[in-house]
């Protein structure tokens, strides 16, 4: 017997409902968005300070132990334009970029906005590493990641 | 050293396309498993343990699916563990059936995986859901963008140019034709490349590699067993796996201890594995390089962290050619995971390509006089490395040359 | 094996853990191993880890993990078998003579996604899933099974449950659920004849972690001093699908306990002093009692097993913790005395599709 086989398939689909417990340290630095503050923690024995905030410093494998306020200024670590729509995320183009805050170690993540991005290479050109940038808050932040962006200074 | 010696005595794989209408998940995986014990010449009953290679299962859409497959893969009875570590799964399942070996608890283990990566139309979306989620999961990173922020930064430190990626793409579908199982493949130009649409800067379409379906498997065996079975095993010399943290904000800038756009972990592990290799000089010793390479701008970092050239070189090399089947280490000779790239199973196709080299059965891709090859596997934000030394001669081990 | 516990730390538990960051939950856990063992997460090695996605309702979980598990810049492998299945990964990592210093890490957050739709889906598309598996279900014709082959019937697993939280009751590491009245066992509410709900242990949240080291490594730093040797290790899968002689064989318990034992030079389970087993339900534990055939210990599940936590998935490690309190005379009140052999039992999968045993030693 040799018959074509279709591509017979069966449906399926998966919602799984999910309740991620927030802790203390990721709650501290939401309710600091609510007042348009971006908190990193701190870590004296390496003196390393954290955004995203994490309990315990990856370096000296001890408890964070403070916190340090951001600056709403730093310099672009990594970017890119993002041209190609892909499934369940913003329609393109858009640009992302990891940002080093001043009085902050580490780079963190978020949209960069307020740019034409029509001409790829050209916008790309504008966001290499060592760009500055600021952060722009919501007018009304609610204890979200997306509360603030990036904008070229 | 590790107490007892490793050998890979047989592989298989499947071939590798967008989708398998005429089979099942464990039924791919059942294929692989049957080419690698025949290629060996062990039964199922001389198989001691199963370890199975399986990355996030919300491609192929059932939870645990290692447990689903046992029996298919003749696991029933059997010790049977799943190794997962994202995109770096193959290599480090192969490291897991390496201790089993090397430990003495078990003679022959098999290590088995496949992936269906086109069972859902919401592939880049599971990708997005790896993400953090309070505060990575809502930029849009998935394993496009997240490459192309440190391409990005690679192109700013050193200099490359986006031509200079596009031939890395050329070159791989050029050498994936000698590779029947390669899911992409054929002559193509670097205004191809540079033509195709833009996804995510740098990035266009042809950058990128296809999600594709398909199986493969090796079978380990200890040195007792390998002289009985296999006339030219591949002997495991070297194995390491380094983990970098998911944040790929803490490994850039000046506060930093590694370099995001570096692989710098993929460095650490390559020269512990060297180490137990007796490997001191790369270039020399090596002749094949089997790379994780999804994505054009993976091949410069991975290259220049195995040490075949100093960081910022390997982009000039390839424009002369020393990256060719020809030059001074062949790399990705089987076209590569830019050409195929069944999540699941990817790391292990890697250790299967370079040790049909180092075995002497690489077919139409076989290049002469391979005594060492390299596989490595990348996993996670770019955070898992697996580097596995692959050689003729378990002599070697530990002896300086 | 040369093989030894140097250092542990299970977490509190709790029904929910809901004050941490899973992160946090894990970084905890293993740095008090660390801490327990007096070693620096720098002298570390290679770390193993334990994890499975779907409970912890990510993707690749060990992205996030790795580094509060300690592994960042180190070999890390992760298995996503059980808790107890990483013990057994990571005693033949450091049996391999590659490593010196290891430390294992588990964790199970099951109150982070709904545990029984989770199960739905490790059901195949095509034929179990429009029917619709799940633990409960599965355990319940497991549980007709074993009471068939073996004699007992739900009274008998009433009275298992209730001995079982008497138990845990005199455990203080236990979540402290008490001890119920027998009737609320026995009319407890069918979920699945012949399962009731009380039937079932309760699933708790919960890590654990472990510093392992090599003979080697000790005999360098006589100052660390080892808990427990572990002494053998096994591990077996059964067929996926359920038949009669799948679910009341009790293949894979014996053979995987079989295997653990004669690694470490044993006959049988009656050369142990104690076993720890994974009972998820009280019907569990009569199979499991039943399938040593006179060769039992003389105490089995002191600590009370899951029924005195069961953060689901990392419950056989937890029996193994155990065990090390007990060969290291640090078990509190429920210490044996004299113990010199133990050996922990996990399960995993539908209807134990897999089992895990692993013998340790006092040094």
């Amino acid at each position: 017997m040799s018959t074509a086989i279709d591509d017979n398939v069966i449906h399926g689909e998966w919602h799984v409902r999910y309740n991620y417990s927030v802790g203390k340290v990721a709650g501290q630095f939401f309710d600091g968005l609510k007042q348009k503050r971006i908190l990193a923690s701190h870590c004296a024995a390496s003196g390393i300070a954290y955004l995203p905030p994490r309990a315990y410093c990856e370096r000296a494998f001890e408890p964070c132990d403070g916190w340090v306020e951001a600056g709403h200024q730093g310099v672009i670590e990594a970017a890119t334009i993002v041209t190609a729509q892909f499934e369940h995320l913003p329609p393109p183009p858009y640009a992302i970029a990891y940002v080093r805050l001043d009085n902050v170690s580490t780079a963190l993540v978020n949209f960069v906005r307020g740019m034409e991005l029509s001409d790829v290479p050209a916008a790309a050109a504008r966001l290499k590493p060592g760009t500055k940038v600021k952060v722009v808050f919501k007018d009304t932040p609610e204890g979200r990641i997306t509360d603030f962006h990036y904008e070229l200074a | 050293m590790a107490k007892n010696t490793v050998a890979v005595i047989g592989t298989g794989q499947t071939k590798f396309k967008t989708h398998y209408a005429d089979k099942t998940y464990v039924e791919l995986a059942q294929d692989a498993a049957k080419l690698a014990m025949d290629d060996a010449g062990v039964t199922p009953d001389e198989l001691d343990a199963i370890v199975f290679s399986m990355a996030p299962t919300q491609f192929m859409g059932v939870n645990d699916c290692d447990r689903w497959a046992t029996s298919h893969v003749w696991g029933t009875g059997k010790p049977f563990m799943r190794i997962h570590a994202g995109g770096a799964t193959g290599g480090s399942a192969l490291q897991a059936a390496y201790v089993h070996v090397a430990s003495g608890v078990h003679r022959t283990v098999l290590v088995v995986g496949a992936d269906r990566v086109a069972e859902t139309p919401d592939a880049q979306h599971v990708l997005n859901l790896i993400w953090d989620r309070f505060y990575e999961h809502d930029f849009a990173l998935n394993t496009v963008t997240m490459t192309a922020l440190a391409a990005q930064r690679y192109m700013s430190r050193y200099g490359t140019t986006e031509e200079q990626f596009a031939q890395v793409v050329v070159r791989a579908r050029k050498n994936a034709m000698g590779n029947p199982y390669a899911h992409l493949k054929g002559e193509i130009t670097v205004d191809d490349v540079m033509n195709s649409p833009r996804v995510a800067y740098p990035y266009k379409r042809f950058d990128i590699c296809p999600r594709s379906s398909g199986a493969a498997a090796v079978v380990l065996s200890n040195l007792d067993v390998a002289k009985e079975k296999c006339a030219r095993p591949a002997f495991v010399n070297g194995v390491s796996a380094i983990t970098h943290s998911v944040f790929m904000g803490d490994r850039m800038g000046v506060f930093s201890e590694t370099e995001f756009s570096d692989h710098d972990g993929e460095h650490i592990a390559a020269y512990e594995a060297y180490r137990q290799a007796g490997i001191t000089d790369p270039t020399s010793q090596i002749q094949v390089a089997e790379l994780y390479d999804p994505f054009s701008t993976f091949q410069f970092p991975s290259i220049e962290s195995l040490g075949f050239c100093g960081r910022g070189r390997a982009a000039a090399i390839s424009d002369e050619g020393g990256w060719d089947l020809d030059g001074q280490v062949a790399i990705g000779p089987s076209g590569g995971t830019l050409c195929t790239n069944p999540i699941g199973v990817t790391g292990l196709v890697r250790v299967v390509d370079a040790a049909n080299q180092v075995m002497g059965k690489a077919g139409q891709n076989q290049l002469p006089n391979v005594h060492n090859a390299v596989a490595t596997a990348v996993g996670g934000s770019t955070q898992f490395f697996a580097v596995t030394m692959l050689g003729d001669d378990h002599a070697t081990r530990g002896r300086v040359q | 094996m040369d093989v030894f516990v140097i250092g542990q730390a299970v977490h509190m538990p709790a029904a929910r853990i809901g004050e941490k960051r899973l992160e946090e939950l894990v970084f905890d856990t293993a740095h008090a191993a660390l801490a327990d063992a007096g070693v620096r997460r720098g002298q570390i090695d290679h770390v193993t880890i334990a994890g499975c996605d779907e409970l912890d309702g990510r993707s690749i979980s060990s992205m996030l993990l790795a580094a509060p598990a300690g592994a960042q810049l180190r070999d890390e492998m992760k298995c996503t078998d059980s808790g107890l299945t990483g013990l057994c990964l990571e005693a033949m990592r450091l049996e391999s003579g590659i490593f010196e210093l290891g430390l294992l890490v588990s964790w199970s957050k099951p109150s982070t996604a709904p545990l029984e739709d989770v199960m739905r889906m490790r059901c195949e598309p095509f034929y179990t899933r429009p029917i619709g598996l799940n633990m409960a279900i599965t355990d319940a014709l497991f549980a007709q099974a074993v009471g068939e082959k073996y004699g007992f019937d739900e009274f008998d697993a009433d009275e298992a449950v209730l001995e079982a939280y008497r138990r845990a009751d005199r455990n203080p590491r236990g979540i402290g659920h008490g001890v119920p009245a027998m009737e609320d066992i026995a009319l407890s509410p069918y979920l699945a004849a012949p399962l009731r709900r009380e039937h079932q242990a309760p699933i708790t949240d919960g890590a654990v972690a472990m510093v392992l080291a090599s003979a080697e490594w000790l005999k360098r730093n006589p100052n660390a001093r080892a808990l427990a040797q572990v002494a053998g290790i096994g591990w077996r899968n059964e067929q996926y699908d359920l038949g009669s002689d799948r679910l009341a064989g009790l293949t894979g318990f014996r053979a995987t306990l079989d295997d653990a034992l004669m690694m470490a030079g044993l006959k049988n389970a009656a050369g142990l002093d104690l076993l720890e087993l994974e009972s998820q339900t009280g019907f569990h534990e009569l199979a499991f009692r039943a399938a040593l055939n006179g060769n039992a210990p003389k105490d089995i599940s002191t600590s009370g097993g899951a029924f005195a936590q069961n953060p689901y998935f990392c419950t056989g490690l937890v029996n193994a913790a155990e065990a090390v309190l007990q060969l290291s005379n640090n078990a509190g009140p429920i210490q044996i005395p004299r113990i010199k052999r133990a050996a922990a039992h996990g399960s995993h999968g539908f209807a134990q599709q897999g089992n895990v045993a692993v013998v340790l030693e006092r040094v």
